[in-house]
């Protein structure tokens, strides 16, 4: 993050008054034009004024347009905002075209976001669905019935199995394996 | 200053012409601009913060391209001296009336219409609609809980927030500015009214609900409205249902005994487990389950189906009376 942007406003993607739920309003509320009537650099502004910003005030009734002419200074694009944000834009030596994807630019946007750092790309206002954790969640049903105190709730879960059980299982696996015969066999190695 | 400004320019105009042609470029700052601007800062930072600028006193300003404006933001057909009304308070009349009266203006003329009555007409509308609305939204919840939400809906921060999201602050004509939170909720009010004067109550219901009802949306209902003495109510709700006694069980317990001690109670009412809620001792637990409970049977849960906006009341279902 760079210095210019230690003391930038931030915040997250948020429609202001619910907007488009009920109907949609046009954030945008006032736009203001500030050019000079010969100096070169309004060039583009003044070419915008002549042939497109009366279609434009027709199209979007909504938005008051004010043209300010002043002496020997760089033309500007004012936008206002309906949550009360200003956005400023230079337009010094911009063309005619770069001029209305700009104020297209403002006419579709909710507040000036030029000021606004988004901390994410989204937000919820919900942001757990399952409340707040407690002993109960997800709790096993068996729990319920258990007795305490208890041997099997009081054991470790992974008890290691020991060398002597091991030994026993093998044995018993053994005179499985051996069957009826085997039996024979073991009483003949007991009697030598 | 502008008496500075003349002199200037007097200064200017005596000037010989053909001096204009030599004039010198300059290329540095003078040695007083910075001494100048630090006193003007200076003074500044000691008359502290200052009142906000209102909209209105810019030279860019013209109020019948705004009250034009508001209108069509809205989708909304307006009479213009309708909606001008609508933005005079009435202490702001007086203060015209006063000035007229100093100035020895006639009396027949001194009528300037303040928007009190607008104001009553559209705190009317917008009651019986949302009233209507919240009927319909949310059939199963009892009168009092209808009210304490229409209430915060058409209380005087709901109606402030949604006035001054509209844009109305720059142009209501009143004494002080900013102005206050009443008055910004009192010309909403207004301009319902006047919107229903203009072009049809029909129009007002709409307006209604798309601007005041949809502030419902993802805002938890039980933080509006929270039962007092649930378990009393629940019981009062099962026998008018017929659902059966509310029973509450102890579902579990842990830490007995210990300061971080957990208990959770479930309400039954015939053998049905209606809600459950945890707490630090069983009279909390019991508390949050008929809560719970509660919720469940009146279907304000947050996971309820969301409100739908886009739905049209039928005229004869909102009681104007």
């Amino acid at each position: 993050m760079s210095n210019s942007h230690l003391f930038l406003k931030s915040g997250f993607p948020r429609a202001p008054l619910q907007n488009g739920l009920g109907r949609y309003v046009c954030q945008l509320q006032r736009l203001t034009l500030k050019f000079c009537k010969n100096n070169g650099s309004s060039r583009g502004m003044r070419d915008f004024i002549e042939n497109h910003l009366v279609d434009f005030a027709k199209e979007n009734p909504g938005i008051v347009v004010y043209v300010k002419p002043r002496r020997h200074r760089t033309p500007v694009l004012v936008g206002e905002y309906l949550n009360g944000d200003r956005e400023w834009l230079s337009c010094r030596n911009s063309t005619q075209a770069e001029i209305t994807k700009w104020i297209e630019l403002l006419k579709t946007q909710n507040g000036s976001s030029s000021s606004l750092r988004l901390r994410k790309m989204w937000h919820t206002d919900v942001p757990s669905i399952q409340g707040p954790w407690t002993p109960f969640l997800l709790r096993s049903p068996d729990a319920h019935s258990q007795t305490y105190p208890s041997t099997e709730a009081s054991q470790p879960f992974d008890v290691p199995q020991t060398a002597t059980e091991k030994l026993i299982e093998l044995f018993k696996q053994q005179k499985l394996e051996a069957g009826a015969d085997g039996v024979d066999v073991l009483e003949q190695k007991r009697a030598e | 200053m502008s008496l500075l400004r003349c002199v200037a320019g007097v200064i200017a105009l005596a000037r010989p012409i053909n001096n204009a042609s030599t004039i010198q470029t300059q290329r540095h700052f003078k040695r007083w601009v910075s001494p100048t601007l630090r006193e003007l800062a200076h003074r500044v930072k000691k008359q502290g913060p200052q009142k906000p600028e209102p909209r209105s006193g810019f030279v860019e300003w013209n109020y019948r391209s705004e009250l034009f404006a508001f209108g069509k933001r809205l989708n909304e057909e307006f009479q213009l001296p309708l909606l001008q009304t609508a933005f005079t308070q009435r202490t702001y009349a007086h203060q015209e009336q006063e000035r007229q009266r100093m100035l020895g203006i006639a009396e027949a003329d001194l009528q300037t219409a303040d928007n009190s009555q607008l104001a009553a007409k559209g705190a009317h509308i917008a009651k019986a609609y949302v009233e209507a609305y919240l009927q319909h939204a949310l059939p199963k919840v009892p009168s009092a809980g209808h009210q304490a939400i229409a209430s915060y809906l058409l209380g005087t921060e709901t109606l402030a927030h949604v006035s001054t999201h509209l844009g109305t602050k720059e142009l209501i004509f009143s004494t002080e500015y900013p102005p206050s939170s009443e008055t910004l909720a009192q010309t909403l009010q207004a301009i319902i009214g006047a919107l229903a004067d203009s072009s049809g109550v029909e129009r007002a219901f709409l307006f209604v609900r798309d601007f005041i009802c949809t502030q419902l949306n993802q805002k938890d209902l039980l933080e509006i409205w929270t039962p007092e003495q649930p378990l009393q109510l629940l019981s009062e709700v099962c026998t008018e249902r017929q659902l059966g006694e509310p029973e509450p069980r102890l579902l579990g317990d842990c830490g007995k005994n210990t300061v971080l001690a957990a208990f959770q109670v479930g309400i039954y009412a015939n053998r049905q487990l209606l809600g459950k809620g945890f707490g630090e001792n069983v009279q909390t637990a019991t508390e949050t389950a008929a809560i719970d409970a509660l919720q469940t049977v009146f279907e304000m849960h947050e996971n309820r189906r969301p409100f739908d906006f886009r739905m049209q009341l039928e005229a004869k279902n909102v009681k104007l009376g």
